[in-house]
């Protein structure tokens, strides 16, 4: 049998006779390929069954994400499918598995897809190719989806963020510090009216935002016009008296687009400065809402409601920085992507990659941070990452030296949940925060001197004494599922 | 801390050797003496001075408090004398003790403070003073900022400005008024205001033959060049003739005469073609490069003309 | 008399804090140079929260060394609008920001009018909000 170095068949009459032949031999597998600049390159994490090779299942993800079926099929020799087929063209052993660990052998398969096998401008079409079929594949046990690399080619055919950090500032008029919000609590059963008292509260005791819950839509208690009508009321009061721009995540998430797009220009009709979506709403229909908030100068602000369920295993799924790249191309202004301290799963490497995905206009590879590809970001909006869970004032300074200063910190308990009430949690939080960016402007050492800095700033402030007494014991210290692969020791949550 | 603040503290002892070598005045004072030639007793005012900031600041060391000491100077002298550079290492000195926080040095004319127009000069001269900041402020010429002869000349708005600031903002930066002699003097006399504000006055002298001599080789040797025994001779006439010329500008017109000395060696070799030139060739100025000035052909009496011979 | 916590205006980076020392400004403008953003000061007599531009008092600054030079023109205004609000604002040239990077508020009234919020009904319970400045209920001149 005819075949080159990376047993590739290379007669074609042998090539093409029916029957079932390795993915290998049909030529998904090519250990000299050398990707090209315009090629998307797919890095996963792949477990394979039991006596596969693992070259060969590497070329069988490389397959079924690209041109082939499981058998061969004549209909390829009318098409260029040289050009077609992706190339699974590098495996590693993943450090710390297989032969002399505890752990199941895994391996990071890389593999390039040609431009011509994507739509422009459809996040659907990408990941209809990458994640359709391949993750339930029989060869592979178990199969990640680690990281890719979009050539700049293909990046500009997507609109990317409607609004981006710097425009969003801008509008907000708020420059040099993290935004404060705050999700209001309970999640659910509060009426309208009941429901913009606490947007009241929070955005006049010094938030900047405030944002409905993720599955907020229109139930029995409160229907969205409600919502949208006392939650307006409640953020323009709040910035008369401030003298600040305010606003409050409407969740426009609905059953239709329709729907979706009617409560989006209600919101607008009523002076609001953002909308929300929920990740579950699908691939389009978060473009489609891109569009229109870049239409009709909005910020677009996304739940990552769902995620978890694909992006938290670490041998099986979707890393979280890979959503991160296709909500940047499809065009999201905020999206959660952790806390580091917080309630929610997130190792602080793993957890500044997103960041660095999110806002940075070139990401250089980095494994520590779980970067397996320089990515230029081709001028994309940069995003502003949101994070949300289990933080409260005392970890000001922890917020601070890991996230930095272009984040929303979103303090949903630790403002309504203050024992002074709601007003009292937002100034806390605003104090804590101010107090901390001063110091780190003074050339202070914010991080080990963070409590001390608060314990100043509580002087004049006892909203933030109160906050600082009440939640210094809080920490939640859990070891993370989603570790880097490439630090001598993993860490664990602070 | 000691809980008063002006009582002295109890450690009595500092180290001034310490000090003195973390601030690296040394250094300074070491390129001063190797950048410039002669200037003994200009060299001597900034070695007291250096002194004084050192102590102060090991005063300081002891919680023994004194103002900060006024350190706005002027320096005058002919041309060429060296108050630039002076004004340059002056800079870093001060620095290095703490003094001035940045340690640049901003050098302006009056053209740089004064306006031409009602309301364009304390613009002018609050820009000038803003760049300056935390470092010193080089006012060379200083008198032409005073025009009595012109009652609405915008000159005494500047002035103003530059005194309440040498006032009130001494912890910001350091001015230095340079210029003759005698025109800084008469300056001096019409602003009292300024000249009680001027701590040090430092008169830079002339060079004499012999410092000249050394200036000349000193700026060869920068550049690769040097002179041939016999060259140095007629140098050091040359320099002797042109001391008395009108318009001598110490080390500028040595610098001017190297250039055109430069000119004419590279004439004289580009004539020479036919041999081989010899790196020694590139490098020597020959006493006929010299003999060629019009200082020479023409004698003193004859050459009214500025340094552009 | 605005009515939030702080009784004042809360626009920009530390209106939470007590009022800055011209010290702790200095610092701050330390950072900004570190960072090598111009610094400009602005000034008005409508903080409305879309009155984006205030007036500039002169030019931003660029190519300074020290805080001194604009801290000296930070009492500059002061001394000219002692009843005026007077911010700090720092400026970023790089590409993918070339935006403010700090805006901090120096100087205040000493009484604070604040703002009324006026609303415009429509149908369907909708209501369009606008605000009111009622430090522009005086002509320009005379608002502080």
């Amino acid at each position: 049998m005819n075949s080159n170095g990376s047993g590739q068949i290379t007669d074609a009459a042998e090539r093409y006779k029916s029957g079932v032949i390795p993915y290998k031999k049909m030529g998904y597998w090519d250990a000299d390929y050398q990707p090209k600049e315009t090629d998307i390159i797919a890095l996963f994490r792949l477990t394979p069954q039991p006596g596969v090779d693992p070259d060969e299942a590497a070329a069988a993800v490389a397959g079924e994400s690209s041109t082939a079926t499981w058998t061969v099929v004549w209909t390829d020799r009318l098409t260029a499918a040289e050009l077609y087929r992706a190339k699974a063209y590098r495996v590693d052993l993943v450090p710390n598995t297989g032969p002399g660990t505890n752990n199941e052998a895994q391996y990071f398969a890389y593999i390039a897809y040609d431009l011509d096998l994507f739509e422009e401008g459809s996040i659907a079409n990408l990941t209809a190719s990458i994640i359709g079929n391949v993750f339930g594949f029989k060869a592979v046990k178990a199969l990640r989806l680690e990281d890719m690399r979009i050539p700049v080619a293909y990046l500009k055919t997507f609109q990317g963020p409607a609004t981006g950090i710097i425009v969003e500032r801008e509008r907000l008029d708020k420059f040099g510090r993290p935004i404060l919000g705050a999700t209001v609590k309970p999640k659910l059963g509060l009426s309208g009216r009941n429901y913009g008292r606490v947007v009241y509260e929070a955005l006049k005791g010094g938030l900047d935002f405030t944002k409905d819950d993720e599955n907020i839509n229109s139930q029995p208690f409160m229907h969205w016009r409600d919502r949208y009508l006392y939650s307006m009321e409640a953020v323009n009061r709040a910035s008369a008296t401030t003298g600040e721009v305010k606003g409050h995540y409407l969740n426009v998430t609905a059953g239709t687009m329709e729907a979706m797009y009617e409560r989006a220009e209600f919101a607008k009709s009523l002076g609001s400065v953002i909308v929300m979506i929920d990740l579950v709403i699908g691939y389009t229909a978060i473009q489609s809402m891109a569009k229109w908030a870049r239409d009709n100068s909005m910020i677009l602000h996304l739940h990552r409601a769902g995620h978890g369920t694909y992006t938290r295993q670490k041998n099986h799924g979707i890393n979280f920085r890979v959503i991160s790249k296709w909500m940047r191309m499809a065009g999201v202004d905020h999206i959660h992507a952790g806390t580091v301290v917080g309630k929610l799963e997130g190792d602080p490497n793993m957890v500044q990659g997103f960041y660095d995905i999110l806002r940075e206009p070139y990401n250089a590879m980095n494994l520590e941070r779980g970067i397996f590809f320089d990515q230029p970001w081709a001028s994309l909006k940069k995003v502003m990452p949101v994070a949300s869970g289990g933080i409260h004032a005392g970890q000001m300074h922890q917020l601070l030296h890991y996230l930095g200063e272009d984040v929303v910190l979103q303090f949903g308990g630790g403002t309504i949940g203050h024992p002074m009430g709601v007003q009292a949690g937002a100034t806390a939080n605003r104090v804590a925060l101010e107090a901390m960016i001063m110091a780190r402007n003074e050339g202070r050492d914010f991080l080990s001197e963070g409590p001390k800095i608060l314990d100043e700033a509580a002087k004049t402030c006892s909203p933030l004494r109160a906050a600082l007494d009440t939640w210094k014991d809080i920490t939640f210290n859990y070891a993370s599922t989603d570790t880097p692969d490439f630090v001598p020791t993993t860490t664990g949550s602070i | 801390m000691s809980d008063a603040e002006n009582t002295p503290s109890d450690v009595n002892e500092v180290d001034i050797d310490a000090v003195y070598k973390e601030s690296a005045i040394q250094d300074v004072l070491d390129r001063l003496d190797a950048e410039l030639v002669g200037l003994v007793p200009v060299k001597t005012r900034i070695r007291e001075i250096a002194a004084l900031l050192l102590v102060d600041k090991l005063r300081r060391q002891l919680d023994l408090t004194a103002g900060n000491p006024s350190m706005h100077m002027s320096f005058t002298g002919n041309p060429g004398t060296g108050k630039t550079t002076v004004a340059m290492r002056m800079a870093d000195i001060l620095h290095r003790l703490g003094y001035v926080r940045q340690g640049h040095l901003v050098a302006v004319t009056r053209d740089d403070l004064v306006g031409q127009y009602i309301g364009h000069t304390a613009p002018k001269t609050r820009e000038v003073l803003k760049k300056a900041m935390g470092g010193v402020l080089f006012i060379d010429e200083a008198y032409y900022l005073y025009k009595p002869e012109n009652e609405r000349d915008y000159g005494a708005e500047s002035i103003e400005i530059l005194l309440q600031v040498m006032e009130n903002q001494r912890d910001d930066l350091v001015v230095i008024l340079a210029g003759y002699k005698d025109r800084m003097d008469k300056f001096f006399e019409s602003n009292p205001g300024m000249s009680s504000r001027i701590a040090h006055h430092i008169d830079f002298p002339n060079y004499n033959p012999d410092e000249l001599v050394q200036i000349a080789k000193l700026m060869l040797a920068e550049s690769n060049y040097r002179m041939s025994a016999e060259a140095e001779e007629v140098f050091s006439e040359y320099v002797k003739k042109r001391m008395e010329m009108p318009n001598f500008a110490n080390a500028r017109s040595i610098r001017n005469a190297l250039d055109r000395a430069r000119l004419r060696q590279a004439n004289r070799l580009f004539n020479s073609r036919g041999r081989m030139l010899t790196k020694v060739d590139l490098m020597t100025i020959e006493a006929e490069d010299l003999l060629k000035s019009r200082i020479f052909a023409q004698g003193t009496d004859e050459s009214t003309q500025d340094d552009d011979e | 008399m605005i009515t939030n916590p702080t009784g004042r205006l809360t626009q920009g980076q530390f209106s939470f804090l007590p009022d800055l020392t011209d010290e702790q400004i200095s610092a701050q403008i330390k950072w900004a140079l570190a960072h090598d953003w111009a610094v400009s000061i602005e000034y008005t007599d409508d903080p409305h929260p879309r009155n984006t531009y205030w007036e500039m008092f002169g030019l931003p600054m660029f190519d300074l060394k020290d805080p001194a030079a604009i801290l000296m023109e930070v009492n500059e205004a002061r001394k000219t609008f002692p009843n005026h609000y007077i911010r700090v604002m720092a400026f970023n040239s790089t590409r993918g920001v070339e935006s403010p990077a700090m805006s901090f508020i120096v100087n205040r009234p000493a009484n604070e009018p604040g703002f009324g919020l006026v609303r415009a009904e429509g149908p369907g319970r909708e209501i369009r909000y606008s605000f009111h400045s009622y430090a522009t209920d005086k002509p320009e001149s005379e608002r502080y």
